[in-house]
């Protein structure tokens, strides 16, 4: 008589050993194609486009009106000066009008020529809104004991109010 | 006297069932990290660099404008001229009124170029703008 044999249970196991290895390998892809972006840079709102501008008079002491000519000269309130030092001149000057009502605080008016350098002007720009920021830190600490940074929504809203922000971007004159 | 080599009678392998999951999570990570470019850059920038940076939050607002070191505008994915900045983004605005627009602009760049395009902008009522930069060491 034939025995009829049984096969024996065979175990049955997908090999999970290579499992690493592809999870490596997506893995090496993401990290090749990931791009950290950088998606910061100094943010700001243009003023509405109008037809017809209404010039309104303001007084000299409520402008700082900075120039950039095309040869990357700096002229604060028409005297010279280095960009580094456009922190150092304006905190004074902002916190001097820190009392005043919001129409009669400091506009910082920014100005150049068509032929100015682009990185030059992102320069100067920095420094006005560094010399805010220190003061902005300088006027929560003394409201609310922290920084800036540190202040919630409302306190935040209280110091920006008082450290009214007023920068002008004003258009190149055109060339004659 | 005969030594006797002292050995623990355990096996000794790390065990490696738990790596793939282990790099599972890395991997996870970085697929949720990544954005993929889906924007080919057609000119070449270098960016300034700043101080007084701040983050965009929400990149699903922006909107990006090159400018190339030989003076190309790139808005999004095209070359576009200075006076077709306007009609595109007054589209765009529309559709997203609350769009951020990221000026990456050659730091080598005239001032020009800059208010052309930020008069354009004005005119399309896309007023919030960010001079991308990078940030100074």
């Amino acid at each position: 008589m034939v025995k009829i044999k049984k096969g024996g249970i065979r175990e049955a196991e997908i090999p999970s050993s290579s499992m690493a290895d592809i999870a490596f390998l997506l893995l090496l892809f993401f990290l090749v194609a990931t791009v950290i972006d950088v998606d910061s840079g100094i943010g700001i709102v243009l003023p509405e486009f109008t037809e017809d501008q209404e010039l309104v008079p303001i007084s000299k002491d409520r402008m700082a009106a900075l120039l950039i000519n095309e040869n990357g000269d700096v002229l604060l309130d028409k005297e010279v000066i280095a960009i580094p030092q456009i922190k150092e001149a304006l905190i004074p000057r902002i916190e001097s009008k820190l009392e005043q009502p919001k129409n009669k605080k400091l506009i910082v008016s920014i100005k150049t020529d068509r032929k100015t350098n682009y990185n030059l002007y992102i320069q100067a720009l920095d420094q006005v809104r560094l010399a805010y920021a220190e003061v902005k830190d300088k006027v929560s600490f003394e409201m609310y004991g922290k920084k800036y940074l540190d202040t919630n929504d409302e306190e935040r809203k209280e110091v920006r109010e008082k450290v009214w922000e007023i920068i002008s971007i004003a258009e190149p004159e055109k060339v004659k | 006297m005969k030594f006797e080599k002292k050995r623990a009678s355990t096996k000794q392998n790390i065990p490696t069932a738990s790596l793939p999951d282990i790099v599972f999570m890395l991997l996870l990570f970085f697929m949720v990290v990544t954005t993929l470019r889906e924007i080919d850059v057609f000119v070449q920038y270098k960016l300034p660099e700043a101080e007084s940076l701040e983050k965009i939050e929400n990149k699903r607002l922006v909107s990006y404008i090159w400018v190339g070191r030989d003076g190309r505008i790139q808005l999004n994915d095209s070359i576009v001229q200075i006076d077709e900045i306007q009609t595109i983004m007054y589209r765009k605005r529309v559709e997203l009124p609350q769009v951020i627009v990221s000026l990456r602009i050659d730091k080598g760049s005239e001032m020009g170029i800059v208010t052309d395009i930020q008069q354009q902008l004005r005119k399309a009522d896309a007023r919030r703008i960010n001079y991308s930069a990078y940030i100074k060491e």
